[in-house]
């Protein structure tokens, strides 16, 4: 290497990403293995190379066939990334080989094959994504059961569920071209051993291939085929703006519940939301039990929110205690029209003791309709049925409700017989408001047990003699568990609102905290502390600094490894999460999220967690988001300051220069007067004729550089305001004439002027000072004896000065001529301040013209300024 | 005796600049350093003809006395920067007879001063015939002569012509110039103004586009040039 610094990789990957056009997928679909979708892309690959395009192979599987070999041959192909995994060696795309080599058209076989762990991305797609983003065309083979949102109805038919899948948007900008082989074909093919199956999955996989099950998976395939050209016609004509809005009005809100039902659920809204070219958003409502759901249930219901996004729906997380109707309200609000949810199958007792969320809806939804997913039986059970905490219920109830027995028997000779089942009802209100309500149901269980065995006639038996302690017994019983759950439910939503209350408070106290701070490594400090505290985790600021990273707001010293600083810096550049729990370079222990403002990526928080768990639970989510958000707002607001306050400095810099200029360009034209005037006074003849010209003369020149500082300087200060009127143009030269033959007597100045020019509007002072300049330039750079010559021309809608010269003539880019302190080489010997074209050129776009300048044929220069004239009014009717 | 010219100026070199031109040329002057200087002179027995002021005083803005110094009959010339066209036009519109930018040319100074002077002292020949540079105007019987020539003015050119001529050398302002021919309403019209120049250029200029007869001021007014003598 000769390189000094060789760069990361992660550098190599960004630098290689950073193109603006993104490349075109095409994707070759199959129903199934063994259709032909590789050989197909080779030979379009074979003919496109032979079209002119650059192709490459990035990677593709002959399985050992001959004829596909054949097609790969003629075609460069790039060498495979073996990758060490538990003492296999594993051949994987080389997606940094894919980039460096920069090809027009790359083939990247099988788009749903996940990556061996170490790769960059867990997954291939993620792979193609980054080679379109990088601007280069993919050209790829997937088979339909891999299509994200199909996998259940494949696996349903086939019962085959796949695993490795491939989000429906990466297809959403394909082409796809379907490869299509009638089933019988396919078979005869699989017969004549043409059709590899890779070992392991041999006889799972040949599940698939009954004329059946094939027949249904080809349907399958065109109809995605067909849709997949619907929509893009759809979008074109939406874009093209002949339709305004989604063509079916239609608006899918869908209830994503954890387990694996959940995910079904998801997966059939997102159909439901092609066929209707509907929006649709998932909604997970977060009622009071549903904070209980830990571990596994947690994490599942997380995966299903990420598939629901990857699937293209938007996120939505609501507390509330009663699902049914806040699912309602919240479809209401989104003006869905159609709510979908999942149902187990469960048995009638179940419901009418739990009551069924779908139930509950489908009664309130007036207007809007549901659509119910039954799910597979048992999968979706409720929360509550936690073994653990219902035993531990069960005895704390028992225990309260017992020594409320013992208490009752002690004080039993002081209170009336009446007091003892008000008493009882002690225990179960203590239970349900302070633990929870299956508690509060347990004591009532109880107490009314304990009212009849201990108190009840005859006592110590559960029979019952008179029929009025029958009574006295059935309202105990119900009370006590009516108390209960009310109880319980206080206690929910007192839960609920005192967990949204902090949520504000913590956000209302970090944005507090935020904006006080006027310093980017105490903002950092605060943010990470507060932000740790409040999500239990580590957290750190990440910027670029100098295309370094560098790591604030961690009092510990946070080291960052090669994997985590990529991930770092792909969401700095990219502004997209990455790391640990999302879908790029998840090898690193972090979790990056941009804090973007209107100005750009701020830099990223990164939070870790020492445990396994997952960084952030589902229902921090959205704390974690408006924590990004605020501290986000904080850098912004720094950068804004630091900004104000540099304007401010700068002109106040500027205010003082120019004041102090004006005051000495005041200080020095009134001597200066006197010192021209009497450089005239005094005849130029004798011995000292010489001496007095040279006076004369520069101290005229003086006088115009004087000039040029004082006019450069209102230039400056954005202080020219022109004063409008209308103008005979060829005034203006008069007048110019007229101050050249006093400032520069002797100068040659010949004029051609169109008598009916229209006036203009404009500002007579400007037009002088431009005039003045362009022919001063022009004189500079006359030869002796060579006129300069000054031009009124009236064009269709525009007036022209035109000042030629029989000069040198100008250089190839003239444009620049018009800059401050620019002159032409070697021009400094005639003299100037070289602000005079930088005056005109101002001056003229003061009034709205413009200015050009180009050489002259016979050579010299023209200066051109190019004035409009504006629709004079009543021209002859007043003369 | 009354002197023709008092100089008002803070500058002792250009005081002494001045009273050298107007000593070159035979004028009579005297000076003054502040504007109280300049009133008590031209307030005295004997007031001088012309009054070359310098708006920047020491004591109080020179435009303040302008129209004192016009009261008192004198003929004003202002010296201001040659940019300074709001103080011009406010002079003028104040009483000021003519301006003459700094740094000045001693030539075209000393031929202001005269063609002042001339216009206090000259006795007018009758009230309604002007003389100018190459030709006359005659109120009474309408008749313009250029170059020995009779020319055809519509009324309005000759309006124009005859409020040029009045004071010939005298720069008018565009606003004094549209309210005394088109009235006060008319005061911002001024392309009216430029149309009628133009065309009365068109008649009476040797060459319209090199007009030496009605001269612009830009962004002050038009003079007519005066008889030379």
């Amino acid at each position: 290497m000769t390189d000094p610094a060789p760069e990361t990789d992660a550098e190599r990957f960004l630098r290689l990403a950073h193109r603006e056009q993104r490349g075109r997928l095409t994707a070759y679909l199959g129903a199934a293995p063994g259709v032909g979708k590789t050989y197909r892309m080779l030979q379009d690959a074979g003919r496109r190379q032979a079209e002119g395009t650059d192709v490459v192979v990035g990677i593709a599987e002959t399985h050992g066939r001959s004829d596909t070999a054949q097609l790969l041959e003629p075609l460069e192909a790039l060498p495979r990334h073996v990758v060490l995994h538990q003492g296999h060696s594993l051949e994987e795309f080389d997606i940094d080989a894919a980039l460096a080599r920069n090809p027009d058209l790359i083939l990247v076989d099988e788009l749903a094959h996940s990556n061996a762990p170490g790769c960059r991305h867990p997954k291939r797609w993620q792979d193609v994504e980054e080679l379109l983003d990088a601007g280069i065309d993919v050209a790829t083979t997937v088979n339909i059961q891999h299509i994200e949102s199909l996998n259940d109805v494949v696996a349903g038919f086939t019962h085959v569920r796949v695993r490795e899948t491939v989000p429906d948007r990466v297809l959403d900008e394909a082409e796809l071209i379907v490869v299509d082989l009638p089933p019988e074909a396919l078979i005869e093919r699989l017969e004549a051993g043409k059709v590899y199956l890779p070992d392991t999955a041999g006889r799972a996989l040949s599940n698939f291939f009954t004329p059946n099950k094939l027949a249904a998976l080809r349907e399958l395939a065109l109809r995605f085929a067909a849709r997949s050209v619907d929509r893009r016609l759809s979008d074109q004509l939406q874009t093209s703006g002949e339709k305004g809005d989604f063509v079916s009005g239609e608006r899918l809100l869908v209830a994503v519940s954890a387990g694996k039902g959940g995910a079904q659920v998801v997966r059939h809204a997102k159909r439901m939301a092609d066929i209707y070219y509907a929006p649709w958003t998932a909604v997970v409502i977060e009622s009071g039990s549903a904070r209980a759901v830990r571990g596994a249930q947690r994490d599942q219901l997380a995966d299903n929110l990420a598939l629901a996004a990857s699937l293209g729906a938007s996120l939505m997380t609501i507390a509330a205690d009663d699902v049914g109707p806040a699912l309602i309200q919240q479809a209401r609000e989104l003006r869905a029209t159609q709510i979908v949810i999942g149902k187990s199958r469960r048995s009638r007792w179940f419901e009418w003791r739990h009551g069924s969320i779908a139930q509950d809806v489908i009664r309130h939804a007036k207007g809007i309709a549901v659509q119910v997913v039954p799910l597979e039986e048992g999968d979706e059970k409720p929360p509550r049925s936690d073994n653990a905490y219902s035993q531990r219920d069960n005895v704390i109830a028992f225990l309260g409700v017992a020594a409320t027995v013992a208490l009752i028997h002690l004080i039993l000779p002081w209170i009336a017989f009446g007091a003892i089942d008000l008493l009882l009802l002690l225990p179960v209100i203590a239970a349900s408001t302070l633990i929870r309500t299956r508690a509060g149901l347990w004591a009532s269980v109880w107490a009314a047990l304990s009212y009849n065995f201990f108190f009840i006639e005859p006592l110590h038996t559960f029979a019952i003699k008179s029929p009025a302690d029958v009574v006295t017994f059935v309202v105990l019983a119900l009370v006590a568990s009516v108390i209960g759950a009310l109880a319980g439910k206080v206690r929910r939503q007192a839960e609920t609102s005192a967990g949204v209350a902090r949520l504000n408070a913590s956000l209302a106290r970090f944005a507090g905290l935020m904006g006080g701070i006027s310093d980017k490594d105490e903002t950092a400090r605060v943010a990470c502390r507060e932000i740790g505290m409040l999500l239990d985790v580590e957290a750190v600021i990440v910027s670029l600094e100098d295309d370094q990273i560098v790591v604030r707001g961690n009092d510990k010293s946070v080291r960052l490894d090669i994997v985590d600083e990529a991930a770092a810096r792909w969401t700095l550049e990219r502004g997209e999460p990455t790391g640990r729990d999302t879908g790029t370079l998840n090898a690193s222990d972090w979790q990056f999220h941009p804090l973007k403002t209107s100005l750009g990526t701020m830099g990223a928080l990164g939070i870790a967690r020492a445990s396994q768990q997952r960084i952030i639970r589902p229902d921090d989510a959205t704390l974690l988001a408006s924590l990004v958000d605020q501290t986000a707002l904080a850098h912004e607001r720094l950068v804004l300051e630091a900004q104000a306050r540099q304007v401010g400095t700068l002109r106040e810099r500027d205010r003082l220069r120019g004041a102090l200029l004006g005051s000495i360009a005041h200080d020095l034209r009134t001597p200066l007067t006197a010192v021209i005037a009497a450089a005239e006074a005094i005849p130029a003849e004798g011995s000292f004729a010489e001496e007095v010209r040279i006076a004369r003369t520069e101290s005229r020149r003086l006088q115009r550089f004087l000039n040029d500082l004082l006019e450069a300087s209102r230039i400056e200060h954005g202080t020219i305001e022109p004063k409008w009127e209308s103008i005979e143009l060829a005034d203006i030269i008069t007048a110019v004439l007229h101050d050249l033959r006093q400032d520069r007597p002797g100068a040659r100045v010949v004029t051609r002027i169109d008598p009916d020019c229209p006036f203009v509007s404009s500002d007579p002072l400007l037009l002088r000072h431009i005039l003045i300049n362009l022919i001063d330039n022009a004189l500079k750079f006359s030869p002796a004896g060579s006129p300069v010559e000054v031009e009124l021309v009236a064009r269709a809608d525009t007036a022209l000065y035109r000042i030629l010269d029989r000069g040198p003539g100008l250089p190839a880019d003239s444009q620049i001529l018009f800059d401050r302190f620019e002159r032409l080489e070697g021009s400094d010997r005639v003299g100037g301040s070289g602000l005079g074209l930088w005056i005109a050129k101002n001056f003229t776009e003061a009034v709205g013209g413009t200015i050009s300048a180009g050489n002259r044929e016979g050579g010299g220069a023209i200066f051109e300024v190019a004035l409009p004239v504006a629709m004079a009014k009543g021209m002859a009717s007043h003369a | 005796m009354r002197k023709d010219v008092l100089i008002v100026d803070d500058e002792p070199a250009i005081r002494r600049l001045l009273v050298g031109a107007l000593d070159r040329t035979g004028l009579s002057h005297e000076e003054a350093a502040t504007a109280a200087a300049a009133l008590r002179i031209a307030g005295g027995a004997q007031p001088p003809h012309v009054i070359l002021l310098d708006l920047g005083l020491p004591d109080r803005d020179g435009l303040e006395i302008v129209p004192q110094l016009a009261a008192l009959g004198l003929a004003v010339i202002v010296l201001t920067a040659r940019d300074a066209t709001t103080e011009k036009v406010a002079a003028l519109d104040l009483g000021a007879d003519d301006f003459v930018t700094k740094p000045f040319d001693s030539e075209e100074l000393l031929a202001r001063v005269r063609s002042a002077i001339r216009r206090r002292t000259g006795h007018a020949v009758d009230a309604t015939r002007r003389a100018f540079l190459d030709g006359t105007i005659d109120r009474e019987t309408h008749r313009v002569i250029i170059r020995d020539q009779l020319t055809d003015l519509t009324p309005r050119e000759f309006d124009l012509l005859w409020t040029l001529a009045e004071k010939p050398g005298r720069v008018m302002t565009h606003v004094s110039l549209l309210e005394s021919i088109w009235g006060p309403a008319h005061r911002d019209d001024l392309e009216y103004l430029r149309v009628a120049v133009r065309s009365l250029r068109k008649k009476i200029e040797a060459d319209p586009a090199r007009p030496a007869l009605v001269i612009n001021e830009p962004g002050v007014g038009y003079r007519l040039a005066p008889e030379t003598r």
